[in-house]
């Protein structure tokens, strides 16, 4: 079994591509025919196949890497429940939606909706983890239900919106609105925030969960924790109060 | 036995260690104490999984669902309320698994909360310091206790002096614990009693310099001071490698012998053959 394999997109996507029919759980299973066989939708185009987009490469591997500007192809990663996605470059909307395990890696940025729900559902990604090393769009993380998103630079507007539980980190800005109607669950915010308004300031303290958090995103991820980080002090927001008030934001002080 | 490992981490070396101390208090022998527990060693920062110091605790039962109630008691009274510990499951590989985490979230009373964090559950208790973190389950695994050697000796300094050598040389050794006072044990048991009924053990009245005029005595002439290693491991490689540097060490000026308790092979199925251990390569069976 070779190490991983490698979809290298062919051409730059002119149009939009819907990758949430492809069975990207099973594509670790798969050989390179069977993966260049799986049904993906161009929109303005219809129905083709992943071997038409891409040269597929190495197979099955329990690690699958996408080379090339995907920014335009969504629903990368959506139902994976288990091995490892790898992005060589930008993703579009809904990576990892209805994720259920597994780690996705996107090395440039993701688009909106990252680890969440599709329109009208209220559970996104129900486990794994998803780390972005660039920034994410707007409402990454929302409906987050159980599992890690990891954003290296900016948050949009609204990140774990209405989240369930989970944690979302965010190393840059995290963009307006953050964990408005959320349940339970963490933000973790590195940069400039402002918790909204049913947010309250609790405290400031050393959260016990973080350092292992972090320290385990350095060593597995290779995120560029600082040791300060690590033992930093955090100031604790819980909220949504109009909600159940049982999730939190952890901003760090630098 | 059972024995399962506990990861105390806190602020600093010295409150791992109040925590660990505390834990370990007490539970000298499964006969008096329901357990056997011990500080394993200490821990740096870059062992621990949030990356402070930390203490490994090691501790024995006699069958899984005493361990569980055993932890559950000790990581609440002993962890749980001492300031800035963290508690983690040392034994993360391991298939068996009892919960701890999960019994002790109730003290949080609704406010608790978990974190999975690289497959593993962990619980945040809200207390007045800040959070008490501790692991949803603890691995177990089969272990070993009651490995022992007796240094017979010239006279009680002699034979302290020897057992203190010894307990140094044995807490370097990794996967063992002592669970006795300093390590040692000066009252050493027999299996049963001559006299009272139903008495799980009594003193070992062969080893008593006391009694060698009016029992039958196992004292070489010229003992007049006994005393005992009790070592506790994770298995019977680690036990064997303990005893080996144990006796090594214990075997000193005064040191006119030593034995071992074997209690008429009663004592479980783990023999360690002390003449076998202190040859090359050696170990318990």
């Amino acid at each position: 079994m070779t190490a991983e394999a490698t979809l290298t997109l062919r051409a730059p996507l002119r149009h939009r591509v819907d990758g949430g029919s492809v069975a990207w759980g099973a594509l670790r299973g798969l050989d390179a025919a069977a993966i260049g066989s799986q049904e993906v939708w161009v929109e303005g185009e219809g129905r083709t196949t992943l071997g038409d987009l891409f040269e597929v490469r190495g197979a099955p591997a329990p690690r699958i890497r996408l080379v090339g500007d995907l920014a335009s192809m969504d629903g990368i990663g959506a139902g994976l429940a288990a091995g490892e996605l790898v992005v060589e470059g930008d993703a579009g909307w809904y990576l990892g939606l209805g994720m259920s395990g597994g780690v996705i890696e996107v090395r440039g940025s993701a688009g909106p909706h990252a680890g969440g729900a599709e329109p009208g559902a209220r559970r996104g990604m129900t486990g794994g983890e998803i780390i972005i090393r660039g920034s994410a769009g707007p409402q990454a993380g929302a409906g987050l239900r159980r599992g890690l998103l990891v954003i290296q630079a900016d948050a949009g507007e609204g990140a774990g919106q209405a989240m369930l539980a989970g944690s979302i980190v965010v190393f840059g800005s995290l963009g307006p609105d953050p964990g408005i109607w959320s349940k339970r669950g963490s933000i973790v915010a590195f940069g400039a925030h402002a918790p909204p308004a049913p947010y309250r300031y609790a405290c400031t303290y050393h959260p016990p969960h973080l350092p292992v958090t972090l320290l385990y995103l350095r060593a597995r991820h290779r995120v560029p924790v600082s040791d300060e980080q690590v033992a930093g002090l955090y100031r604790r927001y819980s909220g949504d109060l109009a909600e159940l008030g049982a999730g939190e934001i952890l901003a760090w002080i630098p | 036995m059972r024995v399962a490992r506990v990861i105390i981490t806190a602020r600093s070396p010295r409150w791992a260690r109040e925590a660990a101390l505390k834990m370990t208090g007490f539970a000298t022998s499964v006969i008096g104490c329901k357990c056997e527990a011990g500080i394993e060693r200490e821990l740096a920062g870059s062992e621990t999984p949030d990356g402070r110091p930390g203490i490994s605790v090691l501790l024995l039962t006699m069958a899984r669902e005493d361990l569980a109630q055993r932890l559950i008691e000790r990581v609440g009274q002993t962890v749980l309320t001492c300031p800035t510990t963290c508690c983690f499951d040392g034994l993360p590989e391991a298939a068996e698994r009892v919960g701890v985490g999960s019994a002790l979230r109730l003290f949080g009373d609704g406010f608790q909360g978990s974190k999975v964090i690289g497959g593993r559950r962990f619980w945040r208790i809200p207390v007045m310091e800040g959070e008490f973190l501790v692991e949803d389950k603890f691995g177990l695994q089969k272990g070993i206790g009651g490995g022992n050697f007796l240094i017979l000796a010239a006279d009680a300094e002699a034979a302290l002096a020897a057992a203190e050598a010894g307990v140094e040389a044995i807490r370097a050794v990794r996967g063992v614990i002592l669970p006795f006072p300093g390590g040692v044990v000066r009252s050493g048991s027999k299996v049963g009693s001559r006299r009272t009924k139903g008495m799980v053990a009594s003193t070992n009245d062969a080893y008593c310099p006391t009694l060698r005029a009016v029992t039958r005595s196992a004292l070489p002439d010229g003992v007049q001071s006994v005393l005992e290693i009790v070592v506790d491991g994770m298995d019977a490689a680690s036990v064997t490698r303990a005893l080996r540097v144990g006796i090594e060490a214990s075997c000193r000026e005064g040191v006119l012998a030593i034995t071992a308790g074997n209690y008429g092979g009663k004592l479980g199925p783990h023999h360690f053959h002390l003449r076998q251990i202190m040859s090359a390569g050696g170990t318990g069976r």
